[in-house]
């Protein structure tokens, strides 16, 4: 058993991702066990450094949510892949790890000797993950991508919002996430071909993909005539937020009668326009306002549990200061309170996921350069003076 | 060199409608032997009615339900390539005595029921374990395997509201929406096979099994990390931006030639706004004040969309896209499901595969989200007819005979038509 029992606790994961998806995927191999030391451009570091929300009034590189939530449990080393002499040190620490994530334009590693190609030689058994907006091959590689950009070309946002108006994207870096999952699950199973056969191997990991597979909608239901559109939202206001009633998919037909008493309209029960779920989806507007009457002088949570309780989907717009105060997330413990040195005590999201028989590992993102000794005197065998000297030089 | 990653890995696949399809969709493409499991009186429900009773309930080939309307609607297909089908009624004593047989047989159940119906059918983790102490035991739900409300029931639009997504989803108008994708589903489905893989790991250094207890709303809230951390200590709470960024500007949609065509840039740095400039042939809009910083853009961007949407509008989406490309402005055509399907560029890479299903026809499938250098996906292979492999799982794997495999389609255990498909 590797120490900890931890799934990852015998894997070295170097890190030279940035932003959202390669940083995600790694942070997923560090709540596994993994030792992953995240190396960044002297001076600057991560762009996520930069991208705040900053918990403080003034932005500062340790103070950004971004940075701080999506590199947990990292080691952080400072390192100018650029200069001939990072680059050599890079090949060096390729050596001794199992997993390299990278999100580089595609080919510019390959410039500076520390493409694939180059690092199998040193290190077989090397899984060298891309993550990239449009992969590693293909007319679009060379493109810049972003997290708009993703949602555009995977044929996601085309349908969301409203009909009269242009189209939308998911809010935050929903895109990035989701291709930071696609290249853990990638890397995982180059890790499960490894453990079986010995060898490495390239994982290319694009987030125009990624993004393309989790429209799951969009390009079948045209294929089968009938092309998606953006349609009118079917949330219905409550007296301090948002609300589903969740009567359209996935209930059972008897339902409508139960819900039509609770809102103390028992006559709609055999309403023709309503009391079958096509007719509900059909009179979907009408269908809304009649909801909203009811809803509108209740609170959300009231509405959302009251109407799971008839066995209904429904579901209420939760913001970010309701997880805090969900019963359910509560009572898994699903957020963690974590310190930080300079960002104090922040609450995180904690494991999405659990295994029996192995423990989440927990620990705070790191500071620029804070692993720099460890890493290049415990592990590379430098002085004291060779890092002051590398310092010089603006290697690390 | 080229064997399949998963070769040799089978799954008993419980799953239904998105999120676990999908998941044991992508293991398939990466070569599990993968069989679902349904009944004649309950089949998946994307497989739509038995007898669809109106016109447009489900997506049929040409609108056109078939005299099997199950084995072709169109969300089914398309999210269960690279499966066997097994029928089985469950709610028998020997459906459930042969289920428990097959879970000896396999490496992975994966489930995405209610969370307590598998141990209300007596085929809980518990027992499952005990008959087979390797198995890894896949729960997927809503809300996880505990906690008050554990047995809620959710679609993947229910969890966009209950983890937070909507909340930050919306025009500049605050109002919250929700996708017209199930978000949660296909990401969950995606994250599915890296957790699967972390589990097997542990099977190999411990020699056991495990149960793993994945939450699709937990899993959505993972991303809204950075809202969730800064809430904690600031109290803000963040609410839709539209297509607005607070660093990337401009950044948005415009509109292009044709119906309803749009592209979307984003401009990360003042070196691309100067590229903007230039693509636009604007080349002295990068000199004016008004637009020179991003705090200056984002004073003006009312003014910047204007002239941004004066240009695009004179393009189609592709033009425009490698028009800013070429000046090193990130940009992209905002596609339409049918569009990606013969886009260049995923065409180029092999994204797509063309399948010629036996009952729905011809039609295109999604691939993987990632390639995998010595490890390749293989070909789709057609999602299979309700109990298809009936056969092949009764006789072949458990040993039954034809008429012993025939007495269990008379005693309606098995069988290859819904309850319900004879009434008309």
């Amino acid at each position: 058993m590797p120490e900890n029992d931890c799934i990852l606790g015998d894997i070295r994961v170097l890190d030279l991702s940035e932003d959202v998806a390669g940083p995600f995927c790694t942070k997923l191999l560090a709540g596994l066990g993994a030792e992953v030391i995240k190396v960044e451009a002297p001076g600057t570091g991560d762009i996520s450094r930069g991208a705040g929300p900053f918990i403080d009034a003034a932005p500062h590189g340790e103070q950004s949510a971004t940075y701080l939530y999506l590199n947990t449990g990292k080691k952080s080393i400072t390192l100018d892949l650029q200069s001939q002499t990072g680059a050599f040190i890079l090949q060096r620490l390729a050596q001794e790890c199992d997993i390299l994530v990278e999100s580089c334009p595609a080919g510019h590693l390959d410039q500076l000797g520390l493409g694939y190609a180059t690092l199998e030689r040193f290190n077989p058994g090397l899984i060298y993950t891309s993550v990239t907006p449009f992969g590693q091959t293909g007319p679009y590689r060379d493109y810049k991508g972003s997290e708009l950009i993703a949602q555009a070309m995977g044929a996601l946002m085309h349908t969301i919002g409203l009909p009269d108006k242009e189209p939308l994207r998911i809010g935050g870096n929903a895109a990035g996430y989701t291709t930071g999952m696609s290249a853990f699950s990638a890397t995982l199973l180059a890790l499960y071909v490894r453990d079986a056969a010995g060898h490495g191997q390239h994982v290319d990991v694009s987030a125009m993909e990624t993004i393309t597979v989790a429209q799951i909608h969009a390009s079948i239901a045209h294929q089968f005539g009938r092309t998606p559109t953006r349609r009118a939202s079917t949330l219905a206001q409550a007296q301090d937020g948002w609300v589903h009633a969740g009567l359209e998919r996935g209930v059972r037909e008897d339902t409508w009668a139960r819900v039509c008493a609770l809102m103390g309209r028992p006559e709609l029960a055999d309403d023709p326009k309503f009391n079958t779920r096509e007719a509900r989806r059909e009179h979907q507007q009408e269908l809304l306002t009649l909801i909203s009457e009811w809803t509108a002088t209740r609170p959300k949570e009231e509405i959302y549990h009251a109407l799971q309780g008839l066995r209904t989907v429904a579901g209420y717009v939760a913001t970010v200061a309701d997880l805090y105060t969900s019963q359910q997330l509560l009572a898994r413990e699903f957020l963690q309170c974590i310190d930080h040195p300079d960002a104090g005590t922040a609450t995180y999201p904690g494991a999405p996921f659990t295994i029996q028989g192995t423990a989440w590992h927990y620990a705070r993102a790191p500071r620029l350069g804070e692993h720099n000794v460890e890493v290049y005197c415990g592990r590379l065998g430098y002085t004291r003076e060779d890092l002051a000297h590398l310092r010089g030089a603006g290697v690390i | 060199m080229t064997q399949l990653a998963l070769e040799g890995l089978r799954i008993l696949d419980l799953t239904q409608v998105a999120v676990g399809p999908y998941a044991t969709l992508l293991l398939g493409f990466m070569g599990a032997e993968v069989i679902k499991v349904e009944s004649c009186s309950r089949m998946d429900i994307s497989r739509g009615a038995a007898r669809p009773t109106s016109q447009g309930e489900g997506l049929y080939p040409g609108g056109e339900p078939g005299e099997r309307p199950w084995n072709r609607a169109a969300h089914y297909v398309h999210r269960n390539g690279n499966k066997r089908s097994l029928t089985l009624d469950l709610a028998t004593a020997r459906g459930k005595a042969f289920l428990l047989q097959l879970a000896t047989m396999c490496d992975v159940l994966i489930e995405n029921f209610r969370a307590s119906v598998m141990d209300r059918l007596g085929l809980g983790y518990e027992t499952l374990s005990h008959a087979n102490p390797r198995l890894i035991y896949v729960k997927i739900s809503s809300q996880g395997a505990t906690g008050p409300e554990r047995d809620y029931g959710s679609l993947g639009s229910t969890l966009e509201q209950t983890a937070g997504l909507a909340s930050i989803t919306g025009y500049e108008d605050g109002r919250p929406l929700m996708t017209n994708e199930t978000y949660p589903d296909p990401v969950v489905g995606i994250l599915a096979v890296g957790v699967l893989m972390a589990a097997l790991r542990q099977r190999r250094q411990t020699g056991r099994g495990t149960f793993i207890d994945l939450a699709q709303r937990e899993v959505t809230v993972a991303m809204l990390g950075e809202y969730v951390v800064d809430y904690s200590v600031t109290g803000r709470v963040p609410g839709p931006l539209g297509n607005r960024h607070p660093h990337l500007v401009p950044q948005g949609v415009y509109p292009c030639q044709g119906d309803d065509m749009w592209v979307a840039l984003s401009v990360s740095s003042d070196d691309e706004w100067r590229g903007l400039c230039r693509a636009i042939g604007q080349p002295n809009l990068a000199q004016d004040p008004k637009f020179a910083t991003v705090l200056a853009r984002r004073h003006h961007q009312a003014e910047l969309d204007q002239i941004l949407a004066a240009w695009t509008q004179e393009r189609e989406h592709y033009q425009a896209m490698h028009l800013l490309q070429a000046h090193g402005v990130p940009a992209g055509a905002v596609l339409k499901g049918g569009e990606t399907l013969v886009d260049p560029h995923l065409t180029a890479r092999g994204f797509w595969d063309v399948v010629n299903h036996p009952e729905a026809g011809t039609y295109t499938q999604v691939s993987t989200p990632w390639r995998l250098s010595k490890s390749p996906r293989r070909p789709t292979i057609p999602s299979p007819s309700l109990g298809e492999h009936n056969n092949y799982v009764l006789g072949d794997l458990l040993g039954l005979s034809q008429q012993e495999i025939a007495a269990l389609e008379t005693q309606g255990i098995i069988g290859t038509r819904p309850i319900g498909a004879e009434e008309d």
